[in-house]
């Protein structure tokens, strides 16, 4: 929901931006209108921060106001959220639930879980504060909610509680009575998020289940349970297994035991992993380099400057010095790792990178 | 490596160790050191550089908001002449601090959409899809190279007398003032190379469909100088116009005289196309440095040059953000010292009348001068 000097200038710029929007420059426009709201923009999807709480160790809440601009999310999904980190735009995707109440009507919340030399999840809890503005992106997954199922198990393990609690809430919200066992695994008790609300929602919430599992919590209290994922465990808390479709989010090793365990018990097994950066690939094994705009996907050794390797295969990007200063062959790496092949230093994070001098390090997207 | 002799700041020893060519092994001394003065300077850009960049951006928009405010009161002379040169600062500072250097890709490791190389406008005639090309490619990879690099001489004129006189350059001294005066222009249909029309290699379809973005993006330009702002200022329609015109002939002059302060003073030097056969990476700094020329001067000079006063090390760290040139440009010197190479500074008067000289010089006949097999190295 828009603040009322958004929806102002949203009335404006319908009528006016027809007539003035092919002269307009956006830059400039938003350099101005940020001036009288920082939310204000011609384009962006932006969102200010509105309150912020610590949800667990190393763990903060913080409540998003979107501007307009900010396409709508449905619960369980992910949305890119865009800060600044000494002079760098860096973006990764957070998964934010609405927020209810009369204050936080329009409002979103994402829970952001610090990771040790984590560049953005550091900055999102340790310098964010009230009233600074994030961008946003358009949100994505597959893992939103589907009223015909009738009976769910949702699996956590960490901060992949956040797109479940997502859908948890928007169930609780809409007073369905969807059937939902939880369990949510976590290290130790410091580390749980939304404790409180998942224990009113056990009590209170008619067919949702909560389990607590801890895997290096020295001593338990009553309800709560340890160990890793198996056959055991999940049947003792999960007796009707076989009728429950499952969602499950969690880092990727955690995930892929699931999926191995479980897929052929259960009704359904959906589950997003955590992305870590991928390993580099030795020089000369082969990678996969998707252009995205032609469509195409190739192999390419690794190592290899990009420029005469696409040039090899047919494809003949815009290009100019061939080494690397004048700046004509740069394109977007929208995933991958590259290496200067000047410097040999590598580059994970997404951003501009000039093909004539650099190499493809893993599997790699170019906006080409 | 030969020690530095003492005498090295006199203008006589300066010369002889210009022409004294060092070895195949010295230029790549050379060319390792200035890498790593290249990787040294990269590992600390960072946050500085960022809040800098944004600061020239604000700086842009309250000049240029200034400017054209105080233009809609250009009745009054003040309130005009005020308003013109706050423009003309604001057009300078968008084409020179931020514009050209953000187009050069120095600001990319930011991933901010408002400072990406590859998709920056500005605010000058001609298109940033051009510049890119001529600017970016050609002229700072072939910097200097005769009949590679367009800047030498930009077609119209003779700087050296290692082009070929023709009587046509006999008027030079005219062209050069009108070239100043258009500047914009000229750097707008530089990529179009309406000689090619005229020699009939090109047709006019051909001409027409390479010009429509520059067309659009001229017709942009002059609706807005002048068309929307005069139309905005109402009754005041002409002083606006007025001032906005002028504001754009500043800002010509102004980046003409940086510019041919780069790369057309008295010591530069050109050099023929050979010289790329077989260029490494030492070779191509060693001849980046002799064909550019340095001004001396206060920060303020500095930020209104866009940096292209440390001509030197913009040509040879091209994509560096601009900022940090004046710190490099003492290590460059002392690197220079070290190999008894000529390293080309002066003040903004010394090297433009060095500028001036060559125009009125070389629009006469000269005894013509060979470049075929001129090289860098000794040996």
């Amino acid at each position: 929901m828009p603040d009322t000097a958004s929806v102002k200038t949203g009335a404006l710029k319908r009528l006016i931006g027809p007539v003035i929007g092919p002269v307009i420059d956006p830059v400039a426009f938003d350099f101005w209108a940020a001036k009288v709201n920082p939310l204000l923009s011609w384009e962006r999807p932006l969102a200010r921060v509105v309150a912020r709480q610590v949800a667990a160790r190393d763990s903060v809440t913080l409540v998003l106001k979107p501007n307009r601009h900010v396409p709508p999310v449905q619960a369980g999904q992910h949305v890119p959220v865009t800060v600044e980190v000494d002079g760098v735009r860096l973006t990764r995707s957070y998964s934010p639930s609405s927020v209810g109440g009369k204050r936080g009507k329009g409002c979103l919340a994402i829970t952001v879980k610090r990771i040790p030399g984590g560049r953005v999840s550091s900055h999102l809890c340790q310098n964010v504060r009230v009233g600074d503005v994030l961008e946003l992106g358009e949100a994505f997954g597959e893992m939103t909610l589907r009223p015909e199922v009738p009976r769910w198990l949702y699996i956590a393990a960490g901060s992949g509680i956040t797109p479940l609690m997502s859908l948890l809430r928007a169930q609780a919200a809409g007073q369905s009575r969807a059937d939902v066992t939880l369990l949510y695994w976590a290290r130790t008790r410091a580390d749980l998020c939304f404790l409180d609300e998942l224990r009113h929602l056990d009590s209170h919430q008619p067919g949702v289940r909560v389990h607590i599992i801890l895997t290096r919590e020295a001593a338990l209290l009553p309800g709560e349970h340890s160990g890793r994922p198996d056959a055991a465990l999940l049947t003792q808390l999960v007796p009707d297994l076989a009728e429950r479709r499952v969602y499950a989010c969690g880092t990727g090793g955690f995930v892929d035991s699931l999926r191995t365990l479980l897929a052929d018990q259960v009704a359904g097994f959906d589950a997003e992993a955590f992305t870590l950066p991928e390993r580099a690939a030795v020089a000369g094994a082969p990678v996969q380099v998707t252009l995205r705009r032609s469509g195409r996907v190739l192999d390419i050794p690794a190592g290899e400057a990009l420029l005469p390797a696409l040039e090899a295969r047919g494809i003949h990007p815009k290009h100019g010095c061939r080494m690397g200063i004048c700046n004509s062959c740069a394109c977007d790496r929208i995933s991958g790792t590259s290496e200067n092949l000047n410097t040999g230093a590598t580059q994970t994070e997404p951003g501009v990178v000039r093909i004539c001098i650099s190499a493809a390090r893993s599997d790699m997207t170019l906006d080409l | 490596m030969t020690a530095l002799p003492p005498s090295i700041s006199s203008r006589a020893a300066r010369k002889s160790l210009s022409r004294e060519r060092l070895s195949r092994e010295q230029v790549e001394q050379f060319g390792a050191e200035l890498d790593a003065l290249r990787e040294r300077t990269l590992a600390d850009i960072g946050e500085q550089d960022a809040r800098y960049i944004k600061r020239i951006y604000a700086a842009v928009r309250y000049t240029g908001a200034l400017g054209r405010g105080l233009l809609f009161f250009g009745i009054f002379p003040p309130a005009w002449l005020l308003g013109t040169l706050l423009l003309g600062i604001s057009k300078i500072l968008e084409n020179m601090e931020l514009g050209h250097n953000v187009m050069h890709g120095q600001y990319d490791w930011m991933n901010d959409p408002r400072f990406d190389g590859k998709t920056y406008e500005w605010d000058i005639v001609g298109t940033g899809d051009n510049w890119r090309k001529t600017h970016n490619y050609s002229h700072h990879t072939y910097t200097n190279i005769k009949g590679m690099d367009d800047d030498v001489g930009y077609g119209v004129l003779r700087l050296f007398p290692e082009q070929r006189w023709r009587p046509f350059f006999l008027g030079q001294p005219l062209y050069a003032v009108i070239f100043a005066l258009f500047f914009q222009w000229g750097v707008a249909i530089q990529d179009i190379r309406l000689g090619r029309y005229f020699a009939g290699r090109m047709t006019g379809a051909e001409l027409r469909e390479e010009f429509r973005p520059t067309g659009r993006k001229m017709r942009r330009q002059l609706l807005k100088d002048y068309v929307f702002f005069p139309l905005l200022a109402g009754p005041f329609f002409l002083p606006v116009l007025l001032g906005n015109l002028v504001a754009n002939g500043l800002r010509n002059l102004w980046t003409f005289m940086i510019i041919f302060c780069g790369h057309f003073t008295a010591n530069v030097e050109v050099f023929p196309k050979s010289i790329i056969k077989n260029e490494t990476r030492g070779q191509w700094y060693l001849r980046q440095l002799r064909g550019s020329s340095n001004l001396t001067g206060s920060k303020l000079l500095h930020i209104m040059s866009g940096n292209l006063s440390h001509q030197i090390e913009h040509h040879l760290f091209p994509d560096i953000p601009a900022r940090r040139y004046a710190e490099m440009s003492k290590e460059v010197r002392a690197i220079c010292r070290r190999y008894g190479i000529f390293y080309n500074t002066g003040s903004l008067v010394s090297q433009f009348s060095q500028v001036i000289w060559r125009i009125l010089r070389y629009s006469l006949p000269s005894k013509p001068v060979k470049l075929d097999g001129k090289m860098l190295m000794a040996d």
